[in-house]
């Protein structure tokens, strides 16, 4: 068993190490940048509006894809699974966890009071709401509280 | 104490790289907190925490494209505590090095940090590399992680002692990427009741993103939990939009909770060992109206087999005004909660529906801002004996210096929990970026 744990990261390892050896594999177009060029104006923002219809380099997806509808902010999961790298250009990883966290200190909505304009899960009185949401959809908790994040829920569910 | 006392050796050893850092970003939040808990029945509570974040983004550390990132928090309770844990506490969130390749989205991460790569959301320790390959196919790209989950501070947190995985995808442009993703976690803890799970946590899925019109746009994935032989998650979303401004979207998942649960370390709450199915489907409507107007309309359906259906439904009304600078909401949500079926056991457990009105406005200038935000429940029976929750929150802010800023929150509530909540919120937020940088949320 210790040679199984030992060998699946060694050999990770090894082969990102080849992998950067082999630079002959990689593509040579240019990475996308790290960071947005100019400054964005305050709210929301839609992509589209400076950028068109242009494709997106390094996503080859349009610009219309990365708007920040408030669809898109539900579904961000999406996003974030294929393109972690392109929410990196504006938005340090910290902004990922004011929600998403092994272990967060408070939640969301308090620390950022001062921002209502933003989609914050448990606004108000969530302990009274939770013992609803939670039977109709224990998917929804499990995302942030089935794994990670769990001490406030064992203070009762033990 | 042990975590505040590893964050701080932490940021003692960040100061060599702080000094080969060209670009520097350091962000650092202190919020002092004042809330009287008053539950009937119990005697008042005084909770004072003190909670500090801090953060930094070093950037070309001796290499054009080396950097550093670092974000932890400390909290100190100044009164009664305020969890059930001890009065102080801490986390380190991430701290990684990363090498960015000039060509190729090339990256390597060493370290903690978070990975995201399709359905993985895993804090870890170790190592994350990923290229886009192969020039003659320029839509290949592969991404992996490998090290060891980030354990909770408690015992028998079902993490294992290590985890590898990644993904690989392929994109057509504009029109189509297909990611086929595993991940593999060995060394579990599994002393739960009954269990036959095995000790070890083993999914393989695929995920699409289509778009054949350049008004139509399909997300979606499904994963196979090969630990417990059956489908853990289907997941698709679809988005038309046939007028600028105009967004129609359906959505449809599926959820077997034995395979969906297998990995849980809450068993009491998230059942590996039942099996019991969920499925949601949905729609919603997003309209601007004209550039500040913003209408969302939404419909979810939840189908569980233990229970009877339920059903949410509201809309949403946005108004942005002066450039951002007035930033308003006014929202309706309704919630048909389904009781459990008769077959299911446990008949009449109750469970109520209930109405949610929200309404904020947000206002910014020059140096200043102010909010005000108030949510109300109206449930359709008594909990506790109470039928309404509610908060009112106002929160006042100033801007001492361009990276500095002081701002406070004041909230008042009443609900079935708790009765005269008061709560207060003192918040300190200095954010210094020295780099050519645009953006940063």
């Amino acid at each position: 068993m210790t040679i199984a744990k030992l060998f699946i990261p060694a050999a990770l390892v090894t082969g990102i190490l080849v992998m950067t050896a082999c630079s002959h594999i990689f593509s040579p177009e240019a990475s996308i940048t790290l960071s947005h060029p100019e400054a964005l104006p305050e709210g929301r923002p839609v992509c589209s509006d400076c950028h068109g219809e242009q494709q997106l380099k390094g996503t080859l997806k349009p610009y219309t894809v990365f708007n920040h509808t408030q669809l898109f902010i539900k579904d961000h999961r999406f996003s974030a699974g294929r393109d972690e790298k392109i929410c990196g250009v504006c938005h340090a990883t910290s902004f990922c966890n004011d929600c998403h966290a092994n272990e967060l200190e408070i939640k969301p909505s308090l620390k950022l009071g001062n921002r209502p304009d933003r989609e914050l899960i448990h606004r108000g009185d969530f302990l009274t709401r939770h013992k609803i949401e939670g039977k109709i959809d224990p998917t929804s908790c499990y995302r942030c509280h089935g794994r990670t994040n769990n001490e406030q829920c064992l203070a009762c569910h033990r | 104490m042990k975590i505040l006392a590893r964050t701080i050796v932490l940021l003692v050893s960040l100061l060599p790289a702080l000094a080969l850092a060209t670009e520097a970003g350091i962000n650092s939040t202190t919020l002092f907190r004042f809330e009287e808990r008053s539950i009937p029945g119990f005697s008042k509570q005084t909770v004072v925490p003190a909670t500090q974040f801090i953060g930094a983004d070093l950037g070309k550390i001796g290499d054009e494209n080396l950097s550093f990132h670092f974000y932890g928090w400390g909290r100190l309770d100044l009164a009664d505590r305020s969890t059930a844990e001890g009065d102080t506490d801490g986390d380190l969130t991430y701290g990684y090095l990363k090498y960015h390749f000039p060509k190729a989205n090339g990256e390597i991460k060493a370290g903690r940090f978070f990975t995201f790569e399709g359905g993985v959301a895993e804090q870890i320790d170790g190592v994350a590399a990923r290229a886009d390959l192969l020039p003659a196919y320029a839509g290949l790209a592969l991404s992996l992680f490998s090290g060891a989950p980030v354990k909770l501070d408690r015992a028998n947190d079902n993490k294992g002692d290590y985890i590898v995985g990644g993904r690989l995808s392929y994109r057509y442009a504009s029109i189509i990427e297909l990611g086929a993703s595993a991940v593999h976690e060995g060394g579990m803890d599994r002393n739960g009741p009954n269990s036959d799970l095995k000790n070890y946590r083993q999914t393989v899925g695929g995920d699409i993103w289509l778009s054949p019109h350049k008004m139509v746009e399909l997300n979606g994935r499904t994963y196979y939990n090969t630990a417990t032989s059956g489908i853990s998650e289907h997941s698709y979303h679809a988005i038309v939009t046939p007028l600028a401004g105009l967004l129609l979207a359906a959505e449809f998942n599926q959820n077997y909770l034995k395979d969906f649960f297998s990995a849980s370390s809450l068993r009491s709450l998230f059942n590996p060992d039942g099996d019991d199915k969920l499925t949601t489907f949905g729609a919603g409507i997003t309209y601007t109206i004209a550039k500040p107007v913003e209408l969302t309309l939404d419909y979810k359906h939840f189908a569980r087999d233990t229970r009877k259906d339920s059903n949410r439904f509201g809309g949403e009304l946005r108004l942005t005004l002066a450039d951002g600078k007035v930033r308003s909401g006014l929202s309706y949500h309704r919630v048909d909660a389904g009781e459990r079926k008769a077959s299911a056991g446990l008949e009449g457990f109750p469970i109520t529906s209930y109405n949610e009105v929200r309404g904020f406005a947000l206002y910014t200038k020059d140096k200043y801002d102010a909010s005000l935000d108030s949510i109300v429940h109206i449930f359709d029976n008594k909990i506790f004996n109470t039928k309404t929750a509610y908060e009112i929150q106002a929160s006042a802010g100033y801007r001492i210096m361009p990276s500095l800023k002081l701002s406070g929150d004041l909230s008042y509530g009443d609900n079935p929990q708790q009765s005269d909540e008061v709560k207060g919120l003192i918040r300190l937020t200095f954010n210094y970026n020295y780099a050519s940088k645009g953006a940063g949320k």
